[in-house]
């Protein structure tokens, strides 16, 4: 199925709740409450005083607001100056702005390569 | 709209809300706001709906109560019962269900 | 540089460091600096590669080029984009959600973690200076004698560690003279202390 719908992007506002599954095509920006997972094709969205509970795969998160969950992104993650977020986050990269309270495991694709000392 | 809900989104479970929603995507489970509802002509609901004013130009499954009205718009399918004090039923649009005008 | 730092005032790395480094101060991890081990310190910063745990007692950073392989620790966290992380971040404390690896934490090197340097506390940096850095034996073997005798620091200053690989020439950064800091003789092979990654 061809992504006709990518560039569109969905919103729940401040005062919606859902509890249960989004997923497809498009981007989500979220005002409100989920408790539920996220699996879209675009960027996830948490606004601040928005919250996720629930896992997100999302094309890139980004995380004013509060998270419970794991987030597994092809792009990136930005944890937001007042986000709260705590979980397993898997992405290419992971910023985080000081502020923000965390309890998270992040797992990028990082290999060091300290080796043996050798002269430059 | 405040909540959107676009074209190529699903949604499936308990939507609460006190502004409007407007389903242009999927939704099944049940929407309940206090404000309008708009099921856009590529929104498929399988869901009780309830809001002060619906508005259906897709499909619909589900019975439909509204503290104001509920219009059935031109290619607009409903299946389920609706009630309302007001209910109008466009021409092109498909209806099936039973209708509770007291309110 | 292999030895394990310990020290009142701030750091600054540029070189290569293999071994732990815990002082009171600020520590700050140079673009071209590579630390093998973990930095305990005030505010840590780093623009560089390590491999091993942050634990800030103000807070930790992570620049752009910054690459850490380790857990991040300290109340303010800042992973600015660009760096790259792999491991715990945690802000509170607490370890993150069904994590085993919090608990692996605590392992590595118990005679170089915990350094109740609270207690060294009451001198003042700024006095006649004497760096606490290193100046009683340190549990790792070191078949030859410390490559470089020093004067003793002033801690209120940054203190620049070298690449193993000048060890004669002795460039700082600023005047204050290098920390005492047994170093093993460059080729010597590193005790394995730490969990590998």
């Amino acid at each position: 199925m061809a992504a006709r719908h990518s560039n569109e992007q969905s919103v729940l506002g401040a005062s919606t709740r859902v509890t249960g599954r989004v997923g497809g095509e498009g981007s989500l920006r979220i005002e409100g409450q989920l408790k539920g997972d996220v699996q879209v094709t675009g960027d996830t969205e948490i606004a601040e005083g928005a919250s996720i509970e629930g896992n997100i795969s999302a094309e890139s998160v980004d995380v004013a607001g509060s998270l419970v969950g794991d987030v597994s992104a092809r792009g990136t993650v930005a944890v937001r100056a007042g986000a709260l977020v705590r979980g397993e986050l898997k992405a290419t990269e992971v910023s985080i702005e000081p502020g923000a309270r965390v309890s998270l495991r992040i797992e990028t694709e990082l290999e060091l390569d300290l080796g043996t000392p050798r002269r430059r | 709209m405040a909540t959107v809900i676009g074209e190529g989104l699903s949604i499936e479970g308990d939507l609460t809300s006190n502004e409007d929603v407007a389903v242009h995507g999927t939704f099944r489970g049940k929407l309940t706001t206090d404000d309008t509802v708009v099921v856009g002509a590529t929104g498929a609901v399988q869901a009780d709906i309830s809001g002060s004013s619906v508005s259906i130009a897709g499909q619909v499954t589900g019975d439909v109560t509204a503290s104001e009205r509920v219009d059935l718009q031109a290619g607009g399918r409903l299946v389920g019962d609706v009630r309302a004090g007001r209910f109008t039923i466009a021409d092109g649009a498909s209806f099936k269900g039973n209708v509770d005008m007291e309110m | 540089m292999r030895g394990n730092v310990r020290g009142q005032g701030d750091l600054e790395i540029q070189g290569r460091v293999e071994g732990d480094v815990n002082v009171d101060g600020d520590v700050t991890v140079g673009e071209e600096a590579a630390v093998r081990g973990n930095v305990t310190g005030a505010e840590i910063s780093v623009a560089g590669t390590v491999q091993g745990d942050l634990r800030g007692s103000e807070g930790v950073l992570l620049e752009r080029g910054a690459r850490v392989v380790g857990d991040l620790s300290a109340p303010r966290i800042g992973i600015a984009p660009g760096a790259l992380v792999r491991g715990l971040v945690r802000t509170d404390g607490e370890p993150a959600l069904g994590s085993p690896q919090a608990q692996r934490r605590a392992s590595a090197v118990p005679s170089l973690r915990a350094v109740p340097t609270s207690a060294q506390r009451p001198f003042v940096a700024k006095e006649a200076p004497r760096a606490t850095v290193s100046e009683r034996p340190l549990p790792l073997e070191r078949p030859a004698p410390p490559e470089r005798a020093a004067a003793p620091a002033q801690p209120e200053r940054p203190t620049v560690v070298e690449r193993s690989d000048q060890p004669a020439a002795r460039r700082e950064k600023e005047a204050p003279p290098p920390p005492v800091v047994p170093v093993l003789a460059k080729g010597a092979k590193a005790k394995k202390k730490r969990r590998e990654d």
